[in-house]
């Protein structure tokens, strides 16, 4: 697209942003009083919203029970107004299936399923406002939710997306710099143990730069960790207060 | 017909309001509680690289040599003893499926139920023929946790002439976490309408029965119009619940009848309001403190 | 039909072999099956085949009005079908989550990437372009689907042509094949992906997964390269934890094997291209070899030999003498003989065997399949055991109403590897009570 520039001279993006700058994220935990856990993250433009129901008995086929783990059932939506055109998506649809196995993946991971056998975990995530990094927005969200639930994890999972551009890693994309067509990593971490639960890269990279992308990758997800920890600690502080035991 | 508007408003943080304590040890998951190998885990915690990590946020708990994590807010961990209000969810061959809010259905055995009459024998085919005239999908009941099955489902009884099933009343469902563990959980309230505080979160709100009926075993259920006043009072206690729940107060009947107290200069309605919510559960809490000082 | 599970002996012994570096096919941890790449008669049709997993693959075009949002861009669309003749695991019909994910890793690799140039499908703008479609059709299932399914999309891809066509003014003509040669597409770099599966979380890798293998395996990674050395895509999968340094070695390693592949489908592209210059018979018909066994010839298994003297002299030694033979024959009437005695009935001891337990004892065995190893294994049932464990069907006489759920265990069954002397087996064999099970192996 001729006359955007996606990285400035000086090293400004289009937002504003230097190179390894994320976006503002504001996360709010226990926003549905029904659900067993929710939550509601923003990450600058894109907003995300989870539900997680369980541990529950496996509700339809008794076949799908395994019987020393629980299920894990995600489901990624996003709705019909979160872009800037309206555009309706069925549920079926090759993107969103794609996002919800790769969600499942990654909590299948996560979550200490060992502990609940015969049982479903469901994970519901909506994109309410889709402005790049939908993936990592959901995944952030779904963590703070399952932790609302009080399901244990082995660990955070904190995700983030990266491009790269005139030999930059440029970090958290914007709806713009995804469309430009640019390489693009997707990357869920766990911080503490520096594993990666997924990964997920689309356009051409060479193989040269692949380690400096990482690299950044993983420091953006370590950053997106500081802030949700403080979301968490600050939440668990204020419930522990009402609750006055 | 009035129509209620109101803006979005900044949530007030009850942290603010109230004195936070700092004795208490918040983790959340991935964190090291303790590199010490002497201590045995608990729920909530897991091993690695003899490290002792966190699993869950909330508080750590220490008993001796067990180390645990509870956690906010989590689904009902039954144990033996407890009462529990559920709903039959299923009907198999000799046992009924109870949904009580917990990871894996429970279980309520035939064996286990009183037979109307109050007869004490042998179950029969017959009796299993109509184990859906006693019980069926969708029906409340109130129980009493006997045991604790291997996979963590639990095994149910109504033995007792206090148990059984549930005829005319409100069901208010809230966290397990909020019912604190009591002596009785069958209490008749003074405001003229009792209550079952399940430790499963389920509680249940019915006018107070006139007399002791010896009846069949908790299966014949009274259905007989209940009078205005009975139903005001009953409503009343669903919204202070429900107020309670949402500020997260411990339910316990002397704080259910706190906050019906402060409730009484509203109406009934105006206590959906969070406003109002927030005043009385204030009120409320200052009568407690107040009382155990 | 569900595919049946695989047998947990089945599992432990593959993880076993790949703990120590072998596979069930004898290739080595990067190794990747054969590729064999053959032409249909049509342009744009292959067939590719990777060890025996199987890939047919069609491409055909056609003039479509363009997206509304690109009108300067032809369109390609790729789409994968599992169908039943691969696998009876498949069914017709149903979308199953290996599917979407085969066809979105496709579509990443091949669409994404931009290995074809769109621009040049445009005949004219906003109103026609080109769409190319590729459809690639699972024949046969042994494992490692993606890999093979992106090798034929791309060499179907570099061996189609399409219709020449030519704009004078408003005028847009298109040539059939006969009017003027056909034109390919311009392709500017060739995508292949390589599987990576990881075992026990993570410490074991393999590249080029077998069907066997991937059933066992806790997590794959797949790596989209060009010989250029540019990643194309990049999708972990399955429930692992990766480290960053495994994936830049991975990465590394699928370089050198997309170099490879490459190269094998230059030479297999030039091959054809060289063929029906010479008019030469080209089509799945010649490159179908006759499987006609003339000679059945087993290939030399490598054998280690280092040490089977020694072997061989301590087994002998630790092994008892063989038993008599019985060489007589025995005439009981005309027309029937028997030679030596069978092993007496054991049909009348079935019942008390429940809760017997059998165990095979290879020790020192395997190791030496070029040695004929006799070995004797017995077993004695105790006669003060109790056999019968209460069985399922009695009847208790309590006030539960649930059936007693009686859980059996394995019974500790006291198993004697004893030498076997000639006079002791005649006095044991009449013994009442005692059972004795032999068992030879001849390996």
């Amino acid at each position: 697209m001729a006359g955007l520039e996606l990285l400035s001279d000086q090293g400004y993006r289009l937002d504003g942003r230097k190179a390894v700058e994320l976006r503002k994220i504001q996360a709010r935990m226990g926003v549905f009083a029904q659900a067993d856990g929710s939550a509601y993250i923003e990450q600058g433009n894109t907003k995300a919203l989870a539900v997680v129901y369980g541990p529950h008995e496996i509700r339809g086929s008794r076949s799908k029970a395994l019987h020393d783990r629980a299920v894990v059932n995600c489901q990624y939506s996003m709705a019909t107004f979160s872009t800037g055109e309206r555009k309706r998506r069925p549920h079926g649809d090759r993107k969103s299936s794609e996002m919800t196995l790769h969600l499942k993946q990654t909590f299948e991971a996560a979550i200490l399923t060992q502990l609940y056998p015969r049982s479903q975990i469901d994970i519901y995530v909506q994109i309410l406002q889709a402005d790049g990094g939908n993936y990592c927005a959901c995944v952030n969200a779904a963590t703070l939710a399952i932790m609302d639930a009080g399901i244990p994890m082995r660990d955070y999972v904190c995700a983030c997306s990266t491009g790269f551009i005139e030999d930059t890693p440029l970090v958290d994309l914007c709806y713009v710099e995804e469309a430009a067509g640019g390489p693009q990593l997707a990357l869920a971490l766990l911080p503490k143990s520096e594993q990666i639960a997924l990964l997920e890269m689309n356009s051409r990279l060479h193989e040269d730069h692949l380690e400096k992308v990482l690299d950044a990758a993983s420091k953006a997800c370590r950053d997106v960790y500081a802030v949700l920890d403080r979301v968490v600690r600050d939440h668990v502080q204020e419930v522990c207060t009402l609750l006055g035991e | 017909m009035a129509v209620e508007v109101r803006l979005p408003a900044a949530r007030k943080r009850g942290s603010e309001v109230l004195l936070p304590e700092t004795n208490r040890h918040l983790v959340a998951p991935g964190d090291t509680i303790t590199t010490d190998t002497g201590f045995m885990r608990g729920h909530g915690t897991y091993m690695e690289d003899e490290k002792l990590l966190a699993s869950v946020a909330g508080t750590v708990e220490r008993v001796n040599k067990l180390i645990c994590v509870r956690a906010l807010k989590t689904r009902y961990n039954g144990e033996v003893g407890d009462i529990v209000v559920g709903r039959i969810t299923e009907v198999q061959q000799r046992r009924w499926k109870v949904e009580t809010n917990s990871r894996l259905d429970s279980v309520l055995l035939l064996s286990s139920v009183n037979l109307p009459g109050g007869e004490l024998r042998r179950r029969s085919v017959e009796d299993e023929l109509a184990m859906r005239d006693y019980l069926q999908e969708g029906d409340l009941i109130s129980a009493e946790v006997q045991a604790v099955f291997s996979d963590g489902a639990l095994s149910l009884h109504t033995r007792s002439l206090k148990y059984g099933k549930l005829g005319q009343g409100v069901l208010v469902q809230v966290s397990p976490s909020l019912v604190k563990r009591r002596k009785t959980h069958f209490h008749n309230l003074p405001c003229g309408a009792s209550i079952i505080l399940g430790n499963n979160g389920f509680i249940w709100i019915f006018p107070t029965p006139e007399q002791r009926e010896e009846e069949a075993g908790g299966f014949i259920m009274n259905l007989e119009p209940v009078s205005l006043p009975d139903r005001e009072v009953i409503s009343r206690l669903r919204n202070c619940l429900l107020a309670l729940s949402t500020h997260k107060m411990m339910l316990y009947d002397t704080s259910i009848l706190y906050c019906y107290e402060a409730s009484l200069p509203h109406q009934i309605k105006d206590l959906l309001k969070s406003e109002v919510m927030e005043e009385i559960v204030m009120e409320t809490r200052q009568r407690l403190v107040e009382q155990e000082g | 039909m569900r595919e049946p599970p695989l047998s947990n002996c089945e599992k432990s012994f593959l993880l076993k072999a790949i703990r120590e570096g072998k596979r069930l096919d004898g290739r080595e941890t990067y190794d990747y099956r054969n590729i064999k790449i053959s032409f249909g008669t049509d342009y744009g049709c292959c067939i590719v085949e990777l060890g025996r997993t199987r890939v047919l693959g069609q491409v055909s075009c056609e003039l479509v009005p363009p997206k509304v949002n690109r009108p300067t861009e032809g369109i390609i669309f790729f789409n994968l079908e599992l169908s039943p003749m691969a696998s009876p695991a498949f069914e017709l019909g149903r979308q199953s989550e290996l599917l979407i994910k085969l066809n979105r890793l496709l579509e990443r690799c091949l669409r994404n990437s931009k290995c074809i140039d769109t621009e040049s499908l445009c005949v004219v703008a906003g109103e026609k372009v080109w769409q190319v479609r590729v459809d690639l059709h699972l024949l046969n299932h042994e494992g490692n689907i993606i890999d093979a399914a992106s090798i034929a999309a791309i060499v179907a891809l570099s061996h189609f042509r399409r219709h020449d066509v030519s704009i004078q003014g408003d005028e847009v003509t298109v040539y059939t094949p006969e009017e003027r040669e056909p034109v390919p597409l311009s392709i500017h770099h060739m995508p292949i992906c390589v599987s990576f599966a990881f075992f026990q979380q993570g410490t074991y890798l393999l590249v080029d997964p077998s069907d066997r293998e991937e059933r066992v395996l806790d997590g794959m990674l797949v790596i989209a390269m060009n010989k250029h050395r540019e990643i194309c895509t990049i999708q972990s999968s399955g429930g692992i934890m990766l480290l960053k340094e495994q994936v830049l070695r991975c990465s590394k390693i699928a370089g050198v094997k997309v170099t490879e592949i490459t190269e094998l489908i230059q030479k297999a592209l030039e091959n054809d291209k060289k063929i029906r210059k010479e008019g030469g018979k080209c089509g799945f018909v010649e490159s179908m070899p006759q499987q006609w066994i003339t000679a059945f010839k087993v290939e030399k298994a490598p054998v280690d030999v280092t040490d089977v003297e020694e072997k061989a002299e301590g087994i002998l030694s630790r092994a008892e003498p063989p038993a008599e033979a019985v060489s007589k024959p025995v005439l009981w009437a005309t027309g029937t003989a028997q030679i030596g005695e069978g092993l007496e009935s054991s049909w009348r001891d079935m019942e008390e065997e429940e809760g017997q337990v059998e165990d095979e004892d290879d020790e020192g065995a395997i190791d030496d399949p070029t040695l004929a190893v006799t070995q004797n294994i017995e077993m004695e049932d105790i006669s003060g055991k109790e056999e019968k464990k209460s069985d399922v069907d009695v009847v208790v006489l309590s006030d539960s109403e649930e059936e007693e759920v009686i859980i059996l265990e394995p019974e500790e069954s006291r198993i004697h590897t004893r030498s076997k002397h000639p006079a002791d087996s005649s006095a044991t064999k009449t013994t009442a009570g005692k059972k004795k099970r032999k068992k030879k192996f001849a390996l």
